[in-house]
């Protein structure tokens, strides 16, 4: 997994030319055939926000102001992790003819997924600038700083994760249905329709070991808050390089004898 | 000489399971699993050597599961030996499977661009030859259109059409000299024919026998996963039909 960094060199455009096509194809492929198209990536989160919003503040009564804007500004970067991480599972068994009889780097699939789903949190930010200005003072400049460093830091951590589930799966296809189990129980465990100071003292520190603990409460401090909580971020930034390169170390590991099990 | 192909006691073995094992067999046979000896193995290829020179044309032929194929994909790299070695000094082009890549949704154009990328191109470079690409494969309007709607022979010409565009100097053939129909099989062996006589290295995997006598410089007959003969093509090609029959 050799990164090319002479900027210049024929190689390096023909590998930006290529990560680049795979996640254009990646885009466009996944709505092409659908009626409202790429609308489906904001409708989804925010018809789950719906329901979560009924579920949590009208039939539970939770006491919080803004809620739906709580649920939204957690749930379209929650949204990025877990829809790569699911279709990352299925990229290296479904893309049998390329890996066999093709020679490129392989881990661009993966990169490529998780780019086409950053797509989706990008489109989500309009949203999320006018919820902004409607319940606070509106996006400050600090945004322009701390959402690339965060949607730098969740990229590094999910492809990390996407790295390992994509190819424990091309050896053991449970992995699919292990993830499914996973994400879910990811989603509950992670301060996402509630938030953390709910937790009882005790359990918290549970919630505290998950990576992604920090990286949403990030989330939310910069969207709700305008505020950024430098600890959190370097904790998660930390956690996010131990994933990436312990992802990097299995795909190059199990990759080698990728073509014997797919 | 320069060898642009190098083999050296290659021998590659694959598992034989008759299911992948899930999680649950995986832990109950941990042991086993860490003492790899203890699995049985299919070897596909055992203890090959070779050398091929900038230039030539060296045609592989051999029954079924001979190891042709497995050989071809070592040379290409996304297999790994289990023992010995392979080294390569050249990009290599692949013909191994005609469309490797292809998706159904995606017009012809875009594929021939993202296969081109692949191969070996830039983007601008695959639009520089997008129109000879699409004149020689004889599509037509159908270029706009997604690729499932094409019937088979026009997804081989597309595929076949953009592998000879891409300025190979070695080139590895897995069995497709018959591409479309009459008239078009004979273009396409017309257009290898001038990659491999001007000078392109090639390994040309082929039941096509006339064909590798009529190419090759040299011929390899695997048997089994070891070389049972190598030289001239009209030898080998002999003594492998009178082993045949």
């Amino acid at each position: 997994m050799e990164i090319g960094f002479n900027v210049n060199s024929r190689e390096f455009r023909r590998k930006r030319d290529l990560l680049w096509l795979l996640t254009k194809k990646e885009i466009t492929l996944k709505y092409k055939r659908t009626f409202l198209g790429i609308l489906w990536s904001l409708l989804n989160p925010i018809l789950f926000a719906i329901v979560l919003f009924i579920a949590f503040k009208i039939f539970m009564r939770i006491q919080m102001e803004n809620y739906i804007f709580f649920l939204l500004a957690a749930l379209f970067p929650w949204n990025w992790f877990s829809a790569s991480i699911i279709m990352s599972t299925g990229t290296l068994i479904g893309n049998v003819s390329l890996i066999k009889k093709v020679i490129f780097p392989r881990h661009f699939l993966i990169i490529a997924t998780v780019l086409a789903q950053l797509v989706n949190l990008l489109f989500a930010m309009p949203i999320i600038v006018a919820f902004s200005y409607y319940y606070g003072e509106g996006p400050g400049i600090n945004w322009l700083l701390i959402v690339p460093i965060l949607i730098a830091i969740q990229f590094t951590v999910t492809i990390g994760i996407c790295l390992m589930v994509s190819v424990i799966n091309a050896y053991f296809r449970d992995m699919e249905y292990i993830i499914g189990v996973i994400i879910t129980m990811l989603f509950w465990m992670t301060p996402v329709v509630y938030p953390l100071d709910i937790v009882p003292e005790a359990y918290r520190i549970y919630l505290i070991l998950n990576p992604l603990t920090y990286l949403i409460t990030a989330w939310r401090d910069i969207f709700m808050l305008n505020s950024t909580n430098w600890s959190n971020i370097i904790v998660s930034f930390g956690i996010s390089l131990a994933f990436f390169l312990s992802g990097i170390f299995f795909f190059q590991r199990l990759g080698r004898r990728l073509d014997e099990v797919i | 000489m320069s060898y642009i192909i190098e083999v050296e006691d290659l021998w590659k073995r694959f598992p034989m399971r008759r299911d992948r094992p899930g999680f649950k067999e995986f832990f109950v046979n941990l042991p086993k699993f860490i003492n790899r000896e203890s699995n049985s193995y299919f070897w596909a290829l055992k203890g090959i050597s070779f050398k091929v020179e900038r230039g030539e044309c060296v045609g592989i032929i051999g029954k079924n599961g001979a190891g042709k194929s497995t050989l071809l994909s070592l040379i290409l790299g996304n297999v790994y030996p289990t023992r010995g070695r392979v080294k390569v000094s050249e990009k290599i082009i692949p013909l191994l499977e005609l469309g490797a890549g292809f998706h159904p949704d995606m017009t012809g154009r875009e594929n021939i661009l993202i296969n081109g990328v692949l191969l070996s191109l830039t983007k601008n470079e695959v639009m520089e030859r997008m129109e000879n690409i699409i004149a020689f494969s004889e599509i037509g309007e159908f270029i706009d259109l997604p690729v499932r709607t094409y019937s088979t022979g026009m997804y081989l010409r597309i595929a076949f059409s953009v592998a000879i565009h891409m300025d190979p100097k070695l080139l590895l053939i897995d069995e497709i000299l018959a591409v479309g129909d009459e008239a078009f099989q004979k273009k396409s062996k017309e257009a290898l024919l001038r990659l491999i006589k001007g000078g392109v290295t090639t390994i040309l995997v082929s039941h096509n026998l006339p064909a590798i006598k009529e190419i090759c410089d040299r011929a390899i007959w695997l048997d089994e996963g070891r070389i049972r003969e190598e030289g001239e093509p009209e030898r080998v090609v002999e003594e492998y039909l009178r082993y045949s029959r």
